[in-house]
């Protein structure tokens, strides 16, 4: 009966209507924050995104039902304020894991990399990478955002997010020393990890 | 394990957001909220309401030159389906046989019953990182008690995913369901059995238009130009364009089952007058019903948004989206989401 389109513009109407928004999505928005940035900043970029979110409540296009790209857009744009805490998470990240990945590496085979060892792996490749790159790539995996949500999150074409996704997980499989996915995945179902770019 | 699957697995030790941490973040929110509308509404208008009013007119018909340009520009395929004057007569004749048709009589102690299905499409990354769609369905029925201003009840289903056309697709909603429940806990339900006075639910009165609750729907004019020169200043401003949101407006009250019959034919007729409104397809299956779909394009042209009526009765069986230009995955006509309305009456309540 309700999609997030309906509640907007009910809020718009009843400002009440607009805790629903806010039911249904902080919990989402405060992990995304909270995973990027801490959780003491999450819990800032929360309540400030509901609050941009309503002050720009009439500008929502409507024949949108998800609210979560418009959401998550904002939460990004917030983030970009809290890109000190951001970079800390990622320093203490790749630190943790960058004295066991020299103990273990040379007896890893490139088909399995051990989560723990990427980890630090990943917070290095995600300090290297362009901003909006990260960005991007976070929106896709972190937030769960659809290319086209995140073409919507970050106002720009389809077209881009494909590239910036490209370039983003090509830093980030050159810091993993992945190469392209063996034959052994391949009969797990997963064909190949390489973006479908157009 | 592919680099998505160790970046999706990094910091993800990191957890949900305590209840009370959302809670306190609400409070801020909301109390935000309440404090930019009271303020707002002790703002005197500044214009006379005549004056305000021409302006808006000005403003309609300069958007509806626009917007009619890009509109049938983009939208009508040549020999396709979809002239406006078209939607025009079918709108029209929906609105005669509209009053044609009496409301359902609701006796004492009976009640209006509205049951609504929607269908929608959703989707997400599998590890591979193609793209697995499948679709949900919400059912929720409306009871509306003879005299409004008694209790009415909402009973609101959970969603149920359909069936998924692969492994993966099933596999990847259940995980997602999972997550979601696991995020949802202690948070408020949208499931279950509401009651309200007056079906006031959190907190808002049903509306028939934007700013006219349904108990006031006398107020309303039922000439059309009127109407929807009333319609077009309570949405100024809102959403991208102003023919859009008049059209999602009139749909939004109509899609509540409950608007009165003259009214219902008066919206049905200042639908014709939104300049972009076509016929857009005169056999649209809704929930295993056909009727004739009426709609208006997104300003970027990419979605439309229907209402489907059966021009029988005049009565609406449902609203649609429908994707109007090709997407990966999904090709231009594809019906993303609908919700079908079945009006009834019965003896009881849940």
């Amino acid at each position: 009966m309700s999609t997030d389109s309906e509640i907007i513009r009910r809020s718009r109407d009843s400002p009440a209507v607009f805790g629903e928004l806010y039911d249904r999505h902080a919990s989402a928005i405060y992990r995304y924050a909270a995973r990027r940035a801490g959780e003491f900043a999450a819990d800032d970029v929360t309540s400030e995104t509901f609050l941009v979110a309503w002050e720009h409540l009439e500008r929502y296009d409507t024949s949108r039902d998800d609210a979560r790209p418009w959401l998550f857009g904002i939460a990004t744009n917030l983030l970009r304020q809290h890109h000190r805490a951001e970079a800390s998470v990622l320093r203490t990240a790749a630190k943790t894991a960058s004295s066991e990945a020299i103990a273990d590496d040379s007896d890893r085979i490139a088909a399995e990399v051990d989560a723990k060892v990427a980890t630090g792996r990943i917070a290095q490749a995600l300090r290297d990478m362009a901003a909006i790159d990260r960005e991007t790539l976070l929106l896709y995996a972190w937030a769960d955002l659809t290319y086209e949500g995140i073409a919507q999150a970050m106002g720009v074409p389809v077209g881009t997010v494909r590239s910036r996704l490209n370039r983003a997980r090509q830093t980030l499989q050159a810091q993993l020393n992945l190469e392209r996915p063996t034959e052994t995945e391949n009969h797990h179902g997963r064909p190949s990890a390489a973006p479908r770019d157009a | 394990m592919d680099d998505l699957q160790l970046l999706r697995e990094m910091r993800s030790d990191v957890g949900s957001a305590p209840p009370a941490t959302l809670a306190r973040g609400r409070e801020k929110v909301m109390a935000k909220v309440q404090a930019s509308v009271s303020s707002a509404s002790q703002r005197k208008p500044t214009v006379s309401p005549i004056r305000f009013r021409r302006r808006a007119l000005f403003a309609s018909a300069a958007a509806a030159l626009l917007v009619g340009g890009i509109v049938i520009a983009d939208v009508v395929r040549p020999g396709g389906p979809g002239t406006t004057a078209e939607a025009a007569e079918v709108l029209n004749n929906a609105a005669a046989a509209t009053i044609q048709t009496s409301d359902p009589v609701v006796g004492p102690g009976q009640y209006l019953k509205i049951a609504t299905r929607s269908v929608f499409g959703t989707g997400g990354q599998a590890a591979n990182v193609s793209d697995v769609r499948w679709e949900e369905t919400t059912n929720s029925q409306m009871y509306v008690p003879a005299d409004r201003a008694d209790v009415w009840v909402w009973n609101r289903e959970p969603r149920l995913i359909l069936d998924s056309p692969s492994e993966e697709a099933k596999a990847l909603p259940d995980e997602v369901r999972e997550a979601q429940e696991a995020e949802w806990d202690g948070q408020p339900e949208f499931v279950g059995i509401l009651r309200s006075p007056g079906g006031v639910f959190y907190g808002s009165e049903p509306t028939v238009i934007v700013g006219t609750p349904l108990r006031e729907a006398a107020s309303l004019p039922r000439d059309p130009r009127a109407l929807l020169d009333l319609i077009y200043e309570r949405i100024k401003g809102a959403g991208k364009s102003p023919d859009g949101e008049a059209f999602t407006a009139i749909a939004d009250g109509l899609r509540t089952g409950v608007v009165p019959a003259d009214l219902r034919a008066a919206l049905y007729k200042a639908a014709a007058l939104i300049p972009g409104v076509t016929v857009t397809d005169r056999h649209a299956m809704i929930d295993d019903r056909t009727g004739i779909a009426i709609g208006i394009a997104s300003s970027d042209g990419v979605t439309g948004a229907n209402i489907v009526i059966d021009p029988a009765s005049g009565l609406v069986i449902g609203v649609q989206s429908v994707l109007l230009k090709d997407y990966p995955g999904y090709p231009a006509g594809t019906v993303t989401t609908w919700t079908s309305l079945r009006t009834s009456v019965v003896d009881f309540a849940p």
